[in-house]
């Protein structure tokens, strides 16, 4: 093989004749990719399930089979007894796309070796992963309390309530009453928490790993290395994890 | 490595290659538009009823993030060519997987 001590000999080797690097990124950060391209056929497996099984329950003669999304994730912290649906999901979705902004200006600040920025961007980015699985707790802790379980489902809807629905506005105070409720589709909270459990396990999963990080960044790990390579890998899963937060804010509450 | 790399010669394991700051007013002009949208959805949601137009804008709305999250936020804009295919080519499995059970979902509603 040629000498390829200087970028410019490096640069000039055929890219697929071995000695180079063909994609031109690190053996570390392909991999990621890698690993975030199976994480997405997992997913969408997850959420294709999802919607088979709420596309084959749409419809009853009485009334809407399906749980109504709006009906059962209306709560936000500290205004009890409101209609506000979408509302606190929506902070959630507000949270983990900052969290990615603080994520990508981490990134940005390690092109430029400023350890000192790496680390606030670090901790910002570590704070929004657990505000959001703070909100996760909350929004899950409520949904059991309401009566989601595993093995049943008592959100279908009756046609009196379908029909206390279509009144019922935005901020509006609102409270269960039995006779709106009845048996539904058995898979919908299953759905519910395998689903935004298994993304909660991600992003528990990337706020360890952004702690670890942070943790070495601040220790100057990365500084003796010469790179903030490792802070562009993580930042892949992070972003990931948004990526699916997406789809399942699309899938879940919004459809 | 020692084993493998001698001074001055490619390192498959260790190679990192060199990056630059591209600045951040890009990342910001991404959030913003990423926020546009999520408040875009939540208008629509209550301005609209529920249908299968609606649902279809959502899913158009949450691939055009996702364009936006993959393209800038995970750089994959600035990748070669090569990387960019190898990662978005076989997402035609998961477009074949939702065909299929668009197609194939019919049957569920019939065993009911």
């Amino acid at each position: 093989m040629a000498n390829h001590s200087t970028e410019a000999s490096y640069e000039q080797q055929p890219v697929w004749a071995g000695g180079r690097s063909p994609f031109n990124v690190s053996y570390g950060k392909l991999m990621m990719w890698l690993l975030l391209l199976s994480d997405a056929f997992t997913f969408s497996s997850l959420l294709v399930q999802y919607g088979a099984q709420r596309f084959s329950n749409v419809q009853s003669p009485v009334t809407t089979l399906w749980p109504e999304p709006a009906a059962i994730f209306n709560h936000f912290p500290f205004l009890h007894g409101l209609h506000l649906p979408l509302l606190f999901v929506s902070v959630m979705t507000f949270i983990l796309i900052f969290s990615s902004v603080t994520m990508v200006l981490a990134v940005e600040a390690g092109h430029r070796k400023s350890k000192k920025e790496v680390v606030k961007y670090m901790v910002y980015t570590v704070l929004g992963g657990a505000a959001f699985l703070g909100c996760q707790a909350w929004e899950w802790s409520v949904f059991i309390h309401e009566g989601a379980r595993l093995d049943g489902n008592t959100f279908g809807i009756t046609a009196e309530g379908a029909a206390k629905f279509k009144t019922l506005h935005f901020g509006d105070h609102f409270e269960w009453e039995s006779a709106w409720r009845t048996n539904g589709p058995v898979p919908f909270a299953a759905l519910f928490f395998i689903v935004t459990g298994f993304h909660g396990f991600h992003v528990f999963t990337g706020v360890v790993a952004n702690i670890v990080i942070t943790i070495m960044a601040a220790r100057g790990v990365f500084e003796r290395r010469g790179h903030y390579e490792m802070i562009e890998k993580t930042g892949l899963y992070w972003h990931f994890v948004d990526l699916v937060w997406v789809f399942v804010f699309t899938f879940f509450y919004l459809i | 490595m020692d084993f493998y790399s001698k001074p001055g010669e490619y390192d498959a394991i260790n190679y990192v290659p060199h990056t630059e700051s591209h600045g951040t007013k890009e990342l910001w002009r991404v959030f913003l538009i990423l926020l546009g949208i999520t408040i875009l959805d939540f208008g629509i949601y209550f301005a609209m009823g529920p249908s299968g137009l609606r649902n279809v804008i959502f899913i158009f709305f949450g691939l055009v993030k996702a364009y936006f999250i993959v393209g800038a936020f995970m750089h994959m804009k600035n990748e070669k060519i090569a990387l960019a295919l190898i990662i978005l080519v076989p997402v035609i499995f998961i477009i074949g997987l939702v065909m299929g059970l668009l197609y194939e979902g019919n049957a569920l509603t019939m065993v009911k």
